[in-house]
């Protein structure tokens, strides 16, 4: 894997894409996000541990807060389209702050990303405002011309979540 | 203002609940004195330590406990503190050790808990006479027993024994946790933390059956789960039985394994729940036809068993949750939630069952989403001066005179008492312990003191 430089046309692409994606998360378009997705995208964040330094590992293998494929994100988009999903109702306020984005060309044209997230989350008048932070490890594809989202790992920087549930996208 | 345990004591056992116990600082303080102090209280699965060395660190509200697998094998559960200047052993929530170290002054544990040495032993304390530190170990859990791989600690050390604890409950327990003689499995667990009170959820899956058509209107729109609409939900038993309770599904007609299958699960997996289940526990499915869905075993551990959806081709899946309640302060709760599978299950029915898992429960989970939302609602609505003046009418199935409008189901095969449609004598029940706890003076303990020769 070659990282790729900031004035390359993939790495601009690249970024264009994750900012694009955060403006349709940010205004609950979740069908338009749907659309960036190839359809055998995995969707992964596996449980953070706190794990001593020599363990080598600090992610659980075998559990995560999200394990998706298409099927389970459109059920997810579908249920938000109801107008019985609670939760989202009145919607949380989010703002997907994206940065630190390093591209990398991958064999077979596929280009990784890999970039941070910070996700404000705000719900109600109130409630305290939530602060997730993340690292994201995408492999990102080229579709008809266009960058599509193929697997996200999302690599959450907490163990213990601090927000009521992930009735949100990072 | 402050909480009368002596008023409160006729409103809960008549059904009628004061509105600030869901968040009230005192309620808070009077639980963690005499109901953590000495209820049985879930810490670990083994399943989560298969290897020696294995440990896992959890906690009993603010008490960090490690839960161990020792080089024999055995499973221990040791307060997380040093026994020198009280610094926290293992800081790690989470892996495998033969010793622990404390990062102090460098005295050092056996995973088992044995003290196995500290520095200058001889120099500095003039050896076993300045600090006794032969058979000297982290102190142990008070109580400490197991069921079905389930380990349970009680901060008393003259906790009741277990199993006599668990008593009939240890029936629907099994129909969890006793598919195979293997026993179940353990992935997890999500941690997330939620501005509610732990106990809103403990009395929900106690017994709550009444929401899940409206709350979870939407993972029916989307055709998840089929089973939540009303009137399906109506049909279903509520049960309570020694110091657990639950609800129940109706299953439609077939013989024991036409309705296990309807569920979802294997040809395999029912012929070795035929083996193992009792007579009762096999009328209970094929005769009575009803399948276990949410419980509660007093005081915060918690059961799920759901059958959705999982794909374009509409194959039916069945999970297992089992999670914790664990109590951080008055208007906040931890919750800890597991997936757990039969260990004997095959390897496609484990990845399925954990796929329905993370759809419906969990930190992610369309179920968990709005249910989460209902109970921080209702906490923070619980906070106020409002709350302290009246009391939630929680007496449905009773009359006004204390009688209930239907009277319980001969056809159940389960112990303790069942009744069909909707009701809340389950969460009653559960009220009805809790008070019990509240209204007991806290166990009586000895301070001892550490290294000293006796």
């Amino acid at each position: 894997m070659t990282l790729v430089r900031y004035s390359d046309p993939d790495h601009l692409d690249v970024h264009q894409f994750l900012v694009e994606e955060a403006a349709l998360l940010d205004r609950q378009d979740h069908a338009g996000w749907l659309d960036l997705l190839t359809d055998d995208i995995r969707y992964l964040m596996p449980v953070r541990v706190a794990t001593a330094r020599g363990a080598g590992f600090d992610t659980l293998p075998d559990m995560g807060h999200f394990d998706e494929d298409l099927y389970s994100l459109r059920k997810r988009v579908d249920r938000f389209a109801t107008d019985h999903a609670w939760t989202e109702d009145p919607p949380s306020r989010t703002r997907h702050f994206v940065t630190n984005v390093r591209t990398f060309r991958a064999a077979g044209g596929e280009l990784r990303a890999e970039s941070s997230l910070l996700l404000f989350r705000s719900r109600g008048d109130n409630r305290e405002a939530d602060l997730l932070s993340a690292g994201r490890e995408d492999v990102l594809r080229r579709v008809d011309g266009a960058l599509r989202l193929a697997r996200r790992r999302v690599l959450v920087d907490e163990t213990v979540l601090r927000t009521q549930n992930l009735a949100i996208f990072l | 203002m402050t909480f009368d345990p002596v008023t409160a004591l006729a409103d809960v056992r008549r059904g009628m609940i004061p509105a600030y116990i869901y968040n009230d600082e005192e309620v808070f303080r009077l639980e963690r004195e005499r109901l953590f102090s000495r209820a049985w209280v879930f810490v670990a699965h083994e399943s989560e330590l298969p290897e020696p060395g294995d440990y896992v660190v959890r906690r009993v509200l603010d008490d960090s406990f490690i839960v161990a697998r020792d080089e024999q094998g055995t499973v221990r559960v040791m307060f997380n503190m040093c026994l020198h200047r009280g610094m926290q052993v293992c800081r790690a929530e989470l892996g495998n050790a033969s010793h622990f170290r404390c990062p102090y002054h460098a005295w050092t544990y056996r995973n088992d808990g044995r003290l196995a040495g500290l520095p200058f032993h001889v120099d500095a304390y003039g050896g076993e006479d300045g600090f006794a530190k032969r058979g000297e170990r982290l102190l142990p859990a008070p109580s400490m027993d197991t069921y079905r791989g389930f380990v349970f600690i009680s901060l008393d050390p003259n906790a009741p024994p277990l199993p006599e604890y668990l008593g009939d409950f240890a029936f629907y327990l099994d129909l969890y946790a006793r598919q195979s003689p293997a026993g179940l499995e353990f992935r997890g667990p999500q941690r997330w933390r939620v501005k509610a009170n732990w106990k809103i959820g403990a009395e929900n899956f106690a017994g709550d059956s009444y929401h899940t058509p409206h709350t979870h209107a939407s993972v029916v729109d989307i055709g998840l789960f089929r089973e939540p609409k009303a009137n399906k939900r109506k049909e279903g038993a509520l049960y309570f039985a020694g110091p657990g309770a639950g609800t129940t599904y109706k299953l439609p007609p077939g013989d024991f394994a036409e309705k296990l299958r309807y569920v979802g699960y294997p040809g395999e997996m029912i012929e070795r729940m035929g083996a193992l289940w009792s007579p009762q526990q096999r009328m209970l499915v094929e005769d009575d036809g009803f399948m276990v869905s949410a419980a509660t075993l007093f005081p915060n551990l918690s059961f799920v068993h759901n059958w959705p959806q999982i794909d374009e081709a509409g194959t039916v899946a069945p999970f297992i949750s089992v999670r914790q309640w664990q109590p951080v302060s008055q208007n906040e709760t931890e919750v800890l939630s597991w997936f757990a599978v039969d260990g004997a299950a095959p390897e496609s029915f484990k990845r399925d069952s954990y796929k329905a898992y993370l759809m419906c429960f969990g930190s992610s989970g369309m179920f968990e989403q709005d249910d989460v939302e209902n109970w921080v609602s209702i906490t923070e609505m619980a906070g106020g001066s409002m709350a302290h003046r009246f009391n939630l009418n929680s007496r449905m199935g009773l009359t006004s005179a204390g009688e209930p409008i239907t009277p319980p189901m001969t056809a159940f095969s389960g112990p303790g008492t069942a009744r069909q449609g909707f009701g809340e004598f389950n969460q009653r029940h559960w009220l009805s312990m809790w008070l019990d706890h509240l209204e007991t003076a806290p166990p009586a303990t000895e301070r001892l003191d550490l290294g000293a020769r006796t």
